[in-house]
């Protein structure tokens, strides 16, 4: 225990700053001269963290509890009494590059004329890619609409040449809207970066930020103590899993019943990709963006592969079309998820990874026991090189997966890594199908943890995310 | 929509054929331009914010029978149509979970009539065994002025009862009592224009960020300088030009350091406060008694620190020291208080624009109970003992001398004291939950037990009501009307938008019932809203210090707010006196102001061995008092959803503890068993902090039941624990 206090004397601390005042009137909106977008601006000096702005969103936009669209985190560092913390008030970055309209399989959401990335509701199938592309884990799933939502920059209210929400019910006026001109953003974005936030390069996030001159050199969020895992997407774990596997099966296949094998688990798989939808029936609106998005293309690819398959378990003349298309659907799974907003994933191991799985389940089935082997070795060794990579990076979302990985889920990593021994024993002395249900297993541990450990970037938090009940 | 509707729009949902969308549809009104068609409003209500004691105008948006929205009120001279997240959701109070709707008795739901037949019977056999001092009202600083006013009088002539008091002592008693101390009466001599005026702004133990987050706007920018005392980092402290991290209960010796420097450079204008001051000689020579390593060893803030303070203050053209619980939550708050005044009057910062002692007090309503209550004084702020003022007040009420109380009863924790002791048996709780907001909440818990009779008076269901014997449903802020008084003494108006639920109804109403089963209907003669109360207390304030003579409720709406004093047929501004004792006429004798000499009293619970940390607590901005209403708001309790308490990380190592672990809290009184903790160097080594809102997690169980000797404002930001680590659940 630490003594009690001793009569150490403090020092008064000089900042020197210039805050806003308040005015008579709230802030008005200036319209655009051509060319000229509108753009979030915020100062870490003006805001006293009193989250009007947060409630001020969720009544604008009649948010149900857990539905976030501006987030006000907080940043700390220093020591008592200069200690520091200040508050970063986010919503939608309004990005230039937006990575979730790039990635969005059904073409949702829209870069507008004035500067707002909209997302249209009726074209959204709830498939959750954009959240995984966001940097700043800014489009959301709503779960009573089974769709992603997000800011908008109060659209109705900048159509009627009124603030957004935020902005108005600030009380220091810390939160802008302002007009800006994209190219010249374009050239120099630096004002867009702040300790604890994802670099701006990434998607050029347009918000303007205002950092104090007295921040602290080392900082840290104050929902850094609070790492917890991703949500498991089981239909997604089953999906990869169970098409990987048939194109291994496909790819390695000897008999008539390897191929039925395949074209079965083909299609057992994309069962999986339609319940991992917030809106299944609209499954059929993820093929809308074959030009850029790399989910589309593997709907498309594993869809074809599936038939494919089918058609090579009647007719061998399918089986290499079949293969191609097949590998070309794993080429797609794989790329989907070597996104920057989930470093984990963000690596050519993901393709090394998912490819050794579809190999390793194959051979095993198909009694290839050499490849069967190699194939787990090589699964896992893309598993402790990727633990390697991220280790070494000295920021949360690269290091946390690995801590998820090696100790909030030890026990499952032990046994992944166990059951993938085993299966190349059983493998190696003879019975192919036990050595087959056994890789699977551990796969699927493996595909489990991929999905529970990765760490999304974000916008730094407050200190309640993810704990007591908070979404924030 | 109706119901078929909806259940269809659920069945597409879940298939996906819909995104339910119809249920977040926007609608264009002319106040609020495109909104959530859920918040849409068809009229507007205008009223004044119900938390705080700022006291923000705010528009309440009604569709139907519901109150759906609000807004600031942009023309409200307090806050310009801005809110802090308690205010933005306060319409959400009003259709929480959990209001009262019916009367109970024993739990059971009762009539109106049976119930308070219940209540004044067994109160009068009650007073009949053990006498009028046997059964006492605990009251808040959250009803309207004129309820207030009518409850006074109701409690004290009307049923006679010896003992009324109010949470108000919980929060600004020693503002009141170092008030009358220094200027003989009481009341906020400043306003809040005096904070955007000054160059010199101190904010002394107060975190206005976090509990008054429209001053801060006031505060902020225009180039004046911001000086903050507090011992943690508060987020007030952050945006201040100069934090002065003082130790615990420092204050004492850091106000007389200030002091002491000031009248070594000759800074102090001794000789122009002569003409109106008193005490002057006395407290000089006590400087003596504070040499700079004294200050700095109390206070630990260097004596370089204490010395360009104590400059930017002196040198100063206008400085306003402004003070909230940090000040008042001790010991010796009232005395504490005096010094700010004493440093106000010798530095000249008394009755001129920017420069004022401004006490900015705690619930929105606390002023009204100050002036109308009858509990540290008679209405109108006249003393229990000033003959004259006995005699006007009778005549206006036309009532005998003699049936006016003789004394001030007994403060809120002396009628604890005494439910304990077993001398005050039956006990009415209006409008307060002390289970979690008293001291020590063990010894509370123990007392309320040995009640014969306990009536809970409130709108909620909360853990007070649930020891009551006797419930009355009340009305909440947006169902009652009247007025409440912020701290620049700024009267607002307070207006119902929607009918209370149930059986519920306004304490107003509640008072006059039980007048009419007392018997002592006559003294409300004539009573039928709170406009008649207004009046009448309008003719009995009339030439008091906080004279309303002038203020009516056209007169009000036609201001947005007036302060008083506002004496009629004399030359107001509309909107009141902003600042009092311009004149540097006061109301000690001969009109006069008095400074006392204060030497610092020593913990009455420092760290020791057993218990080697020191407790502060406090408050958060999404969360209010014991969160009777703000837990039942799902967008503050997402903001705020558990209680934390703060550990310095030097502290924290050393207990193996970190950010987000459990830990157990204990003090020589009792424990927190389970409480987050948050790892932040906020606080200093050796302190730890704990906000006081949640019942969950209780930092009253900590607390010590020491009370300031004059005002009995308890002394809740020191008291010695321990911690541990949580068990595992």
């Amino acid at each position: 225990m630490t003594p009690p206090p001793t009569t150490s004397a403090s020092v008064p601390v000089t900042l020197g700053r210039t805050k806003p005042g308040i005015s008579a009137h709230g802030p008005e909106l200036l319209p655009l001269d051509a060319g000229e977008q509108y753009r979030f601006g915020f100062s870490m000096n003006a805001c006293i963290g009193c989250h009007s702005c947060e409630v001020a969103c969720a009544e604008q936009n009649g948010l149900p509890d857990g539905t976030t669209w501006r987030r006000v985190g907080e940043i700390e560092g220093g020591t008592h009494p200069t200690t520091r913390r200040f508050h970063l008030s986010m919503s939608c970055n309004h990005c230039l590059e937006p990575a979730c309209l790039e990635g969005c399989p059904t073409n949702a959401y829209e870069k507008l004329t004035n500067g707002i990335v909209v997302h249209h509701a009726d074209d959204c199938i709830g498939c959750q890619y954009c959240t995984w592309n966001c940097p700043y884990s800014v489009p959301a799933f709503q779960p009573d609409r089974r769709i992603v939502t997000k800011c908008d920059m109060c659209r109705p209210r900048l159509d009627e040449g009124l603030v957004p929400a935020c902005v108005g019910a600030c009380p220091t006026h810390a939160i802008t809207v302002e007009p800006f001109v994209p190219d010249d953003w374009r050239a120099d974005h630096a004002a867009a970066d702040a300790p604890e936030l994802p670099s701006a390069e990434l998607t050029l996030s347009t918000t303007r930020i205002e950092l104090p001159a007295d921040l602290p050199i080392e900082t840290y969020a104050a929902s850094d103590w609070n790492l917890r895992p991703e949500h498991p997407h089981w239909p997604l774990v089953w999906l990869t899993i169970v098409s990987q596997a048939a194109v291994g099966v496909s790819t390695t296949a000897v008999t008539d019943g390897h191929r039925a094998v395949a074209a079965a688990l083909a299609a057992l798989s994309l069962v999986g990709a339609t319940l991992h939808l917030g809106r299944p029936v609209m499954a059929w609106k993820a093929l809308r963006n074959l030009r850029r998005s790399w989910l589309s293309r593997e709907v498309a690819a594993l869809s074809l592969y599936a038939a494919l398959a089918a058609a090579a378990a009647v007719s061998a003349l399918f089986i290499v079309p079949a293969i191609v298309v097949g590998w070309c659907g794993i080429y797609a799974s794989a790329r989907l998820y070597i996104v920057p907003g989930r470093p984990a994933w963000n690596t050519p191991l993901t393709i090394v990874r998912f490819a050794a799985t579809s190999a390793a389940i194959g051979a095993a089935v198909t009694d290839h026991r050499s490849i069967g082997a190699a194939a787990v070795a090589i699964a896992l060794g893309a598993t402790a090189l990727n633990w390697l990579r991220l280790a070494a990076v000295d920021r949360q979302p690269w290091w946390g997966s690995v801590r998820l990985e090696l100790r909030w889920f030890a026990p499952w990593t032990v046994l992944r890594f166990v059951l993938a021994g085993a299966a190349v024993v059983i493998l190696l002395a003879g019975h192919p199908v036990p050595a087959a249900l056994v890789v699977t297993m551990s796969e699927l541990i493996g595909r489990w943890l991929f999905f529970v450990c990765v760490v999304p970037l974000n916008v730094p938090g407050a200190f309640w995310r993810h704990a007591a009940g908070s979404h924030r | 929509m109706t119901p078929v509707r909806r259940a269809f729009d659920r069945i597409d949902t879940l298939l996906g054929r819909s995104h339910g969308g119809s249920r977040y549809t926007y609608r264009t009104t002319d106040r609020q331009g495109p909104v959530s068609e859920s918040r849409a409003a068809d009229r507007w209500v205008r009223t004044t914010c119900g938390y705080c004691s700022v006291g923000c105008g705010i528009l309440i948006g009604v569709r139907g029978d519901r109150a759906v929205a609000v807004q600031g009120d942009p023309d409200h001279p307090v806050n310009s149509g801005r809110l802090c997240p308690k205010g933005l959701s306060e319409h959400q109070t009003i259709h929480a979970e959990g209001r009262l709707t019916t009367p109970l008795i024993a739990g059971r739901p009762a009539m109106w009539d049976d119930a308070l037949d219940h209540m004044v019977t067994r109160f009068r056999s009650v007073i009949e065994e053990h006498g009028p001092g046997s059964v006492a009202v605990v009251s808040t600083g959250q009803l309207v002025t004129e309820e207030f006013y009518a409850l006074g009088k109701l409690v004290r002539v009307g049923m006679g009862l010896h003992h009324f008091d109010g949470n108000t002592t919980l929060c600004m008693s020693s503002a009141v009592s170092g008030y009358k101390l220094s200027f003989g009466a009481d009341g906020p001599p400043g306003s809040y224009e005096d904070l955007e005026l000054a160059d010199v702004v101190v904010l002394w133990g107060a975190n206005i960020a976090d509990n008054h987050p429209l001053l801060a706007p006031r505060v902020l920018g225009g180039g004046r300088k911001v000086i903050v005392v507090d011992p943690r980092v508060t987020k007030t402290a952050m945006l201040a030009d100069v934090h002065l991290a003082v130790k615990p209960r420092g204050d004492v010796a850091l106000l007389n350091g200030i002091l002491a420097v000031l009248h070594q450079e000759g800074l102090l204008r001794v000789d122009e406060a002569r003409g109106h001051v008193d005490g002057i000689d006395e407290l000089i020579a006590s400087f003596a008694g504070w040499p700079p390593e004294r200050v700095e060893a109390e206070s630990g803030i260097t004596a370089e620190a204490v010395r360009s303070v104590a400059l930017a203050i002196g040198r100063a053209e206008r400085c306003t020291i402004a003070w909230t619980m940090g000040v008042n939550h001790s010991a010796q708050g009232s005395m504490t208080v005096t010094l700010i005044n004493t440093l106000a009057l010798l530095t000249g910062n008394v009755g001129r624009p920017g420069a004022a002692p401004l006490s900015i007090t705690g619930q929105c309503n606390a002023m009204g109970t100050r002036e109308t209550g009858f509990t540290a004084s008679m209405p109108g702020y006249r003393a229990f003992d000033d003959p004259a003022a006995r005699t006007e007040l009778a005549g206006l009420w036309g009532i005998d001398v003699d049936r006016l109380p003789a004394e001030r009863g007994k403060a809120y924790p002396d009628i604890l004291n005494a439910v304990m002791s077993k001398r005050i048996k039956a006990l009415w709780i209006i409008g307060t939950n002390p289970i979690v907001s008293f001291p020590n909440r063990g010894t509370l818990e123990a007392a309320l037990e040995r009640l014969d009779l306990l009536v809970v008076q409130d709108g909620f269901a909360n853990p007070t009501t649930a020891l009551a014997d006797v419930v009355l449903p009340a009305a909440v802020w947006g169902e009652k009307d009247g007025t409440y008084t912020n701290t620049e003494r700024r009267v607002s108006r307070v207006r119902a938008a929607v009918p209370p639920p149930g059986d519920a109804r306004s304490d107003f109403d509640i008072f006059l019932a039980v007048a009419r089963h007392w018997g002592c209907a006559d003294l409300f003669d004539g009573w039928t809203t709170p406009e008649d109360a207004f009046e009448e207390w309008r003719t009995v304030s009339a030439g008091r210090p906080c004279d309303y003579s002038g203020i009516d409720y056209d007169r009000i709406d036609a201001a947005g707010g007036v302060q008083w004093p506002c004496p009629e047929g004399t030359e107001v501004p509309l909107g009141g006196t902003p600042r009092l004792y311009t004149d540097l006429r006061f109301h000690h004798a001969g009109g006069r102001a008095k400074v006392y000499p204060v030497d610092s009293e020593p913990l009455r619970e420092p760290v020791r061995e057993e218990y080697p940390l020191l407790l502060n607590t406090g408050r958060t901005v999404e969360h209010w008092h014991t969160r009777t209403k703000t837990g039942r708001v799902a967008v503050l309790e997402a903001l705020a959803p558990e209680a934390w308490v703060e550990i310095n990380p030097a502290d924290a190592r050393a207990l193996g503890v970190r950010s987000g672990d459990f830990v157990r809290v204990s003090s020589q009184r009792g424990s927190v068993d389970r409480i987050r903790a948050r790892v932040t160097a906020i606080v200093r080594a050796g302190e730890v902090f704990i906000p006081f809102h949640w019942d969950e997690a209780c930092a009253n169980r900590l607390t010590l039941d020491q009370f300031d000797p004059i005002s009995r404002e308890p002394n809740y930001k020191q008291c010695a624990v321990r911690i541990e680590r949580a068990q595992a659940r």
